[in-house]
């Protein structure tokens, strides 16, 4: 028994570093541009198109397949806000803005799966793994593909987290999260910065897809479940917390993974919503969330 | 004059606030604005600083046209804003605080070496520069914030109520760094609801009524105003 909760345990922290990539992405966007960006799984999907193109067919190296498909959904990222909410947000001026935020990019979503669609088609796409092999652990083993994804995952968030923290437009897209006003106030261009942290956001779920592609077969809704999940992920860690949606992505895969040993697997997925649910009934803020937010 | 305004009308969405408004600041002055609540004081410290973006008029900068200019493109000609209040970034530390007062500056070296300036002047600011900003009392983060304005040598201060919310030992602590700066050359219009402080402080004031200017003058010259003493001073300079 304590062997497979071991075991569980490990998978549970490989999957905890996809949904953090994936969510402190979500998260990023919602905290600077208070946009809930529902179009985020069709960045993953397109991660996963992105490394397909690359490593099957023009035969690259995953690495490569890799940094293609985060430059590539970060350049299709940075178009999103000068292109899409900008203009709205001018057009409506002071008003309420969040309910048609989401609509917007219910729209983007739609319409980036329907461009995938007719682009590569309703089949499932192959990706092979990018390393082969399993580790041996004695009382178990794990595939050096979860072992990659688990590093190149753990790098990316050190990498984010460090610059967040300590390069200038890093602490400029904290600073406008925090506070938009002073964040003008010290000269701070808010539409620059708008777009940089939404490119950042969606090349984060664009390199999520690229990872699990060898995990999953590549198709244009691939990322819609990992939406949905992101989405419990974000309120419970608190709304906009990178932090937060660090530890509740974590929090969430560990508990999804090691409740197939007390309870059937086709219930697997309902835990993130169950714990998401309970959360916002005792704790509305999320676990590192302010009250206020 | 180093801040022209002719003439502004300002507003926010269709609702004009500002109806109509000129005034001047003079290298090295400082210009305090006073009148009622609703006058469109804070609207035009906005106006000016680019937050908004006047519906006509003319606000000149050393007679360069900053109508249309954002608030980054007018901080990058030497201007500093300090908001009312809550113009910091509480969960951020005072250093990141200071180094994000130098974002327009780019320069890294130049702008730690700012930071020092800063430090010898708020040596407390050193001594707690890990601890978080919202962590400061209402002075010391007035104080904090005034602090930031100045890594980027302004030539002009904007400042929203600066004694807003303060017990009267902060109030005067304020003031005296406002002072001590504006002998160094830094240009100051400031936004008041305490009238006593400003008329103390300031070289000329403006008082705005309903959008529109209804006094310019000295302090002196304001003090023999029976009108606008009554209406703006009550029983306090009576």
């Amino acid at each position: 028994m304590l062997e497979s909760i071991v075991e569980f345990l490990i998978l549970g922290i490989v999957l905890g570093g996809i949904y953090a990539l994936f969510s402190t992405g979500l998260t990023l966007i919602f905290g600077v541009l208070d946009v809930i960006n529902v179009a985020h799984g069709e960045f993953f999907a397109i991660g996963g198109y992105i490394v397909f193109a690359t490593v099957v067919l023009l035969h690259l190296s995953p690495a490569l397949g890799l940094l293609a498909a985060t430059t590539g959904s970060f350049l299709l990222g940075l178009a999103v806000y000068p292109l899409l909410i900008a203009p709205l947000k001018r057009r409506l001026g002071r008003r309420p803005q969040g309910p048609l935020f989401l609509v917007l990019t219910l729209g983007l979503s739609t319409f980036l799966q329907s461009t995938l669609l007719a682009i590569g088609g309703g089949d499932y796409l192959r990706v092979p793994p990018f390393a082969r092999g399993m580790l041996d652990l004695g009382f178990t083993a794990v595939s050096y593909q979860r072992l990659l994804i688990l590093a190149v995952a753990t790098l990316a968030l050190v990498a984010l987290f460090t610059f967040l923290h300590f390069h200038r437009q890093g602490m400029a897209i904290r600073a406008v999260a925090l506070n938009p006003d002073a964040a003008q106030a010290v000269g701070i261009n808010l539409g620059m910065i708008f777009t940089l942290a939404l490119a950042l956001g969606v090349a984060l779920a664009g390199m999520a897809g690229a990872l699990m592609a060898p995990l999953f077969n590549v198709y244009p809704a691939v990322g819609f479940a990992f939406t949905i999940k992101a989405f419990a992920i974000t309120i419970l860690g608190g709304l906009g917390n990178l932090a937060g949606a660090l530890l509740a992505s974590f929090v969430i895969a560990i508990v999804e993974t090691l409740s197939v040993l007390v309870i059937p697997s086709q219930w697997q997925n309902v835990i993130a919503f169950a714990i998401m649910i309970l959360i916002l009934l005792i704790r509305p803020q999320g676990l590192l969330g302010r009250a206020d937010r | 004059m180093i801040l022209e305004v002719n003439d502004v009308r300002a507003g926010y969405d269709r609702l004009e606030i500002l109806q109509g408004v000129s005034l001047s600041v003079a290298p090295g002055q400082i210009v305090g604005i006073i009148g009622p609540n609703g006058a469109g004081k804070s609207t035009l410290l906005k106006s000016i600083f680019g937050y908004i973006r006047p519906f006509s008029g003319r606000i000149a900068l050393r007679g360069e046209i900053l109508n249309g200019c954002r608030p980054d493109q007018v901080m990058r000609r030497r201007v500093g804003f300090v908001a009312q209040a809550g113009g910091l970034f509480a969960e951020m530390t005072i250093e990141e605080n200071l180094l994000l007062g130098g974002y327009s500056v780019g320069d890294t070296g130049t702008v730690r070496g700012a930071i020092r300036e800063v430090y010898d002047r708020f040596p407390l600011f050193r001594e707690r520069r890990r601890q978080l900003a919202g962590s400061l009392s209402g002075g010391e983060q007035r104080l904090l914030a005034i602090a930031r304005s100045l890594i980027i040598k302004p030539e002009l201060l904007l400042l929203d109520e600066p004694s807003a919310a303060l017990a009267p030992r902060f109030i005067d602590e304020v003031y005296e760094t406002l002072r001590k700066l504006n002998a160094q050359g830094i240009a100051m219009l400031v936004v008041e609801q305490n009238t006593g402080v400003i008329l103390d402080t300031a070289d000329r004031v403006f008082v705005l009524e309903m959008g529109t200017n209804a006094f310019d003058g000295t302090p002196a010259e304001l003090l023999a105003d029976d009108r606008i003493r009554r209406l703006y001073l009550g029983s306090e300079a009576a």
